[in-house]
C-alpha cells in the first residue's frame, strides 16, 4: 500500500472505520489534507466528527483501516507526533481549580517546553487577550469565554503545526471572534494545518479553503464552499448543509413548534 | 506550584521509573499538578466546620490529617490493653478499613474517577503506561498519608508494648488492608457504573460522604469511651461465619507469631489475610480496560430515570399549602433539597447526628444510673436535641451550588416572593425535620410510655415556632441564591443565640411539667402564639 508520500500532506485517513458495538459510526472516510490548509469538518450531531477528531489525537484505539500524521501511521506507543498538535476540546475541560498559570505551564511543560519560557509565553498571550489581571486566579472563577480563551490559549503555547478545534468560539464576544479569525487566518498563511469542526455554518463558510461535510458516518461533500455551492445550486452553506443531509422539514417543524407554544 | 516533599522522595526513584519505560519528567508534572488540587478541596470532615475566607493557600488535605491523628487515639486501647489479639486487632482494622474507605470514597472519588484525565492527558504526548503510573502513584500517596496519621501513634504504643515484631505485622497488615480496600472500592465502582448510571454512582458517593460525616462526629463521642468499651475478657470462639469477615483475617496473624497460638481457623485466616488482597490486586489489573470503558458513562447520562410519582407530596402539597403560589414552590423547594448533592452534604449529616445525640446522653445517664431509673425520669426532654439542627439547616436554605439560577424569581411575573419563603420553610419541617421528629418520637414511646405524647406535641409545635424565629437568617436574601462558598458555616454568634432561645424553650418546658394540667395549657397557649408568629413573620420579615 503506497499513501502519498508527498512532503506537504498533514494528514491522511486511509478507509477509516468505527463501531462502538452494533453502532457504525464512521463506515469508511478517505481524507488527504495538505499543509496550510483550513478545513471545516461539518455535519450534523452524531454524524462522527468527534470520533474522528477522537482517533486523531489517540483517544480511540480500536478503529479500522489507517490514519497517518506527518507522514507516520500513529500508534500507541509512538506519541511523538502528538508534540505537534494542538486541541481545543468542544466541552471546556480542564483542571479548573488550578489558576491560569499553573494550568498553561502545566500543559506547556507536558509538550516538552520548560517552565520559565511556558510562564513567559502563556503570560504573554493571556495579556494579549486582556487577561493578565486574572493570570493568577483559579480558572474556576472565570466566565465562559475566559475559559475558551484559556483553552485556545493552552492548544498553540507550543506552536503546533496542526490544529483540531471543536467549536472553539463558543463564550467568545463578537470581537474576540474576530481576532480569533485572524489569528486561523495568518497562522494558516505560514503553513499551520487547521481541523475545524463547528454547527455555525457562517464561520465556516468565511474561514474556511476547503469544506468537509460527514454525514452518517460517510464524507458526503468536500472542496471549497465555491465548488459545494456550484455542485449544490444553494446560496449558503447552511441550505447546502440542509440539503445534502437530508433534512429539509425545517419549516414543517417550526410551525408544529410555535402552534405547541400558542396553545391556550 | 510548589515543590513537593513528597515528589523529591519520589526523586530518589527516578532510576527506577525510568528504567520501566516511564516519562519521569511527566509523571512528576502529573502528580504536581493533582496534589495541587488535592489540597485545595475542602475534605468532607471539614465540611461541618466555619470556613476562614480569604486564607492564602493552605493544604486541606494535609489539615484533614490533623483529625485523624486524633481519631487514632480512639484506637490505643485495642493495641496497648490486653493481649486478646485476635480480638483487639480485628477491632483496630477494622475501624481503620472502614475510615480509610469511607475518606477514600468521599474525598478521592472524583480522583478515581476523574474521566477528565483521558482528555486533557492523552491528547498531550503522555504515553498511556506513564499516566497509569501517576495515577496509582497518587493513590499510594494519599493512602499512606492517611493510613499513617490514622495508625501510627496506636501502633508505636503497641510496639512498645508488644515488641518489633507487633510492628511489623501491623505495617504488613496495612499495606495488605490498603490493598484491598483499593480493589473493592473500585470493584464496588464497576458494579455500580455497570448497571446504573453516574448519576447513581455520584449520589451513593454523596450519602457515603454524610455518612463519614456523622460517623466522624460520632467517632469522637466514642473516643473518650473507648477506654470502657473494650472489655479484655471476652473469649472469642472461631466459627465458620468469621470467614465472612475481613478485619479478622488481619486480625489472626497477631495471634498466630505473637502468642504462637496455632490452629485450623487461626492459620486461615492468617492465610486469607495474605493471599486475598494479592489476588485481588490481580483481578483488579485484569478488569482495568472494562472498568475504564465503563467509566465513560459518568459523563453520558442515559437519561432514562422516570421519577416515581410522589403521590404524598402531591397530598401534602395540598394540605399544607394555601395560595397556588406556594404550592408550586413547595414543590420547586422540595425538589431542589432532594436533588442537590451539595445541599445534602451540608444539612444531612446534622440531621443524623440530631437523630443519634439524644441517645449517646442518655447512655450517659443509664451507665451513672440505670435503665428503670431513666424510664421513670424526665429524659425524653433529649427529643430537643433534634431542634438543635433547626438554625444551621435554615441558614442553608439560601445557598445552592446552582445559585445562579435564581434570576428565575426575579424574571417571573409574581406579585411577592413571600409565598416562597413560607414555602421553603414548610418544606424543611416537612421533608427534613419531621422524619427526624417522628422516629425519635416513636422510639421514645417505646423508652417512656403513651404518657408523654403531649410532652412530644410541644417538642413539635416549639420546633416549628423555633423556625420561624431562625427565619430570620434568610432576611434580606432568596432561598437558593447564594454559592455554598460564601457560607459560613455553623459559627457565629446568631447560631449560638438560637440555640439559648432553644435551652430556654426546653427550660420552660422542664419547669412546666412539674405544674398538673401544665403541659396541656402549654401546648394550647405555644400553638396559638405559633399561629400568630406565623402570620406575623410573612408580613414583615419576607417582604422586603
Amino acid at each position: 500500500m503506497s499513501i502519498e508520500t508527498n512532503q506537504d500532506v498533514v494528514l491522511c485517513l486511509k478507509d477509516l472505520k468505527k463501531d462502538y458495538g452494533t453502532k457504525n459510526v464512521l463506515k469508511g472516510i478517505n481524507l488527504t489534507v495538505q499543509r496550510g490548509q483550513i478545513i471545516g469538518y461539518i455535519g450534523p450531531n452524531g454524524a462522527g466528527k468527534s470520533t474522528t477528531i477522537k482517533i486523531l489525537l489517540g483517544l480511540e484505539s480500536e478503529y479500522g483501516g489507517k490514519v497517518e500524521i506527518f507522514g507516520e501511521e500513529i500508534n500507541e506507543i509512538n506519541i511523538s507526533y502528538k508534540r505537534k498538535i494542538g486541541y481545543v476540546p468542544e466541552v471546556a475541560e480542564l483542571y479548573d481549580n488550578l489558576t491560569a498559570m499553573e494550568y498553561l505551564t502545566f500543559v506547556g511543560e507536558l509538550y516538552g517546553m520548560d517552565l520559565q519560557t511556558a510562564d513567559e509565553k502563556a503570560r504573554s498571550l493571556m495579556n494579549v487577550f486582556g487577561m493578565e489581571a486574572v493570570y493568577h486566579s483559579r480558572i474556576s472563577s472565570y466566565s465562559k469565554g475566559m475559559r475558551q480563551k484559556v483553552l485556545i490559549i493552552s492548544s498553540l503555547l507550543h506552536n503546533p503545526d496542526l490544529l483540531f478545534l471543536d467549536e472553539p468560539l463558543s463564550g467568545l464576544d463578537a470581537n474576540s471572534v474576530m481576532v480569533f479569525k485572524e489569528i486561523l487566518a495568518v497562522l494558516a498563511s505560514q503553513g499551520k494545518t487547521i481541523f475545524y469542526s463547528s454547527h455555525i455554518m457562517d464561520v465556516v463558510e468565511k474561514i474556511s479553503n476547503r469544506i468537509i461535510l460527514i454525514n452518517d458516518g460517510n464524507i458526503v461533500a468536500d472542496g471549497s464552499f465555491h465548488e459545494l455551492k456550484e455542485q449544490n445550486k444553494e446560496g449558503t452553506l447552511e441550505q447546502i448543509f440542509n440539503q445534502l443531509t437530508g433534512f429539509n422539514e425545517y419549516k414543517v417543524l417550526a410551525e408544529e413548534f410555535v402552534s405547541i407554544v400558542q396553545r391556550v | 506550584m510548589k515543590n513537593f516533599r513528597t515528589l523529591r522522595f519520589l526523586d530518589l526513584f527516578r532510576g527506577l521509573f525510568e528504567s520501566f519505560g516511564i516519562n519521569y519528567t511527566v509523571m512528576r508534572r502529573i502528580l504536581a499538578v493533582k496534589l495541587t488540587m488535592d489540597g485545595r478541596r475542602t475534605p468532607t470532615i471539614f465540611n461541618q466546620q466555619t470556613k476562614k475566607k480569604k486564607k492564602p493557600e493552605e493544604n486541606g488535605f494535609m489539615k484533614s490529617l490533623g483529625i485523624y491523628v486524633l481519631l487514632s487515639l480512639m484506637l490505643i486501647p485495642f493495641t496497648m490493653l490486653g493481649s486478646n489479639f485476635l480480638y483487639q486487632m480485628s477491632i483496630f482494622y477494622g475501624i481503620v478499613m472502614f475510615l480509610v474507605m469511607t475518606s477514600m470514597i468521599s474525598d478521592f472519588s472524583n480522583v478515581l474517577l476523574d474521566v477528565r484525565d483521558k482528555a486533557i492527558l492523552l491528547t498531550k504526548p503522555v504515553n498511556k503506561k506513564t499516566l497509569n503510573v501517576a495515577k496509582t502513584i497518587h493513590i499510594c500517596i494519599y493512602l499512606i498519608f492517611l493510613t499513617t496519621a490514622l495508625t501510627a501513634i496506636p501502633l508505636l504504643i503497641g510496639t512498645y508494648r508488644h515488641g518489633i515484631l507487633f510492628l511489623l505485622l501491623g505495617v504488613i497488615g496495612l499495606v495488605l488492608v490498603n490493598l484491598f480496600i483499593v480493589v473493592v472500592t473500585a470493584i464496588i465502582y464497576y458494579f455500580i457504573l455497570r448497571f446504573f448510571d453516574g448519576e447513581k454512582l455520584k449520589d451513593i458517593i454523596n450519602y457515603v460522604q454524610i455518612g463519614l460525616s456523622v460517623s466522624i462526629a460520632v467517632g469522637y463521642q466514642v473516643l473518650a469511651r473507648s477506654f470502657s468499651v473494650v472489655d479484655m475478657n471476652i473469649t472469642f470462639t472461631p466459627s465458620w461465619w468469621q470467614f465472612l469477615i475481613p478485619p479478622i483475617w488481619f486480625g489472626a496473624p497477631f495471634e498466630l507469631f505473637l502468642k504462637h497460638h496455632s490452629d485450623f481457623y487461626i492459620n486461615s485466616f492468617s492465610l486469607l489475610a495474605l493471599f486475598i488482597p494479592i489476588i485481588a490486586i490481580i483481578i483488579y489489573s485484569r478488569m482495568m480496560p472494562s472498568f475504564e470503558r465503563n467509566l465513560q458513562k459518568l459523563t453520558n447520562n442515559s437519561g432514562g430515570g422516570s421519577r416515581k410519582k410522589q403521590w404524598w407530596i402531591n397530598g401534602l402539597v395540598n394540605v399544607i399549602c394555601r395560595s397556588k403560589e406556594e404550592k408550586i414552590f413547595f414543590r420547586f423547594a422540595d425538589n431542589m433539597m432532594r436533588n442537590e448533592r451539595e445541599f445534602r452534604l451540608k444539612v444531612y449529616p446534622a440531621l443524623g447526628m440530631s437523630l443519634i445525640v439524644p441517645f449517646i446522653f442518655m447512655f450517659n445517664e443509664i451507665q451513672l444510673n440505670s435503665y428503670t431509673h431513666l424510664v421513670t425520669s424526665k429524659w425524653y426532654l433529649a427529643v430537643y436535641f433534634s431542634c438543635l439542627m433547626i438554625p444551621n439547616a435554615v441558614a442553608m436554605l439560601k445557598y445552592s451550588g446552582k445559585y445562579k439560577g435564581a434570576w428565575i424569581y426575579q424574571t417571573a411575573p409574581l406579585q411577592s416572593l413571600a409565598p416562597l419563603y413560607s414555602a421553603v420553610l414548610k418544606v424543611f419541617i416537612s421533608n427534613l425535620f419531621l422524619p427526624i421528629y417522628l422516629i425519635l418520637s416513636a422510639i421514645f414511646i417505646g423508652i417512656f410510655g403513651l404518657k408523654i405524647i403531649d410532652d412530644l406535641l410541644v417538642v413539635l409545635v416549639t420546633a416549628i415556632l423555633f423556625t420561624i424565629i431562625c427565619s430570620n437568617y434568610l432576611k434580606g436574601t432568596l432561598p437558593f441564591s447564594e454559592s455554598f462558598e460564601d457560607a459560613l458555616q455553623s459559627g457565629g454568634l446568631k447560631v449560638i443565640v438560637a440555640l439559648l432561645c432553644l435551652a430556654v424553650f426546653a427550660g420552660i418546658h422542664f419547669a412546666i411539667t412539674f405544674i398538673p394540667f401544665g403541659v396541656p395549657i402549654y401546648l394550647i397557649i405555644l400553638i396559638m402564639i405559633t399561629f400568630f408568629s406565623w402570620k406575623q413573620a410573612y408580613r414583615t420579615v419576607w417582604n422586603f
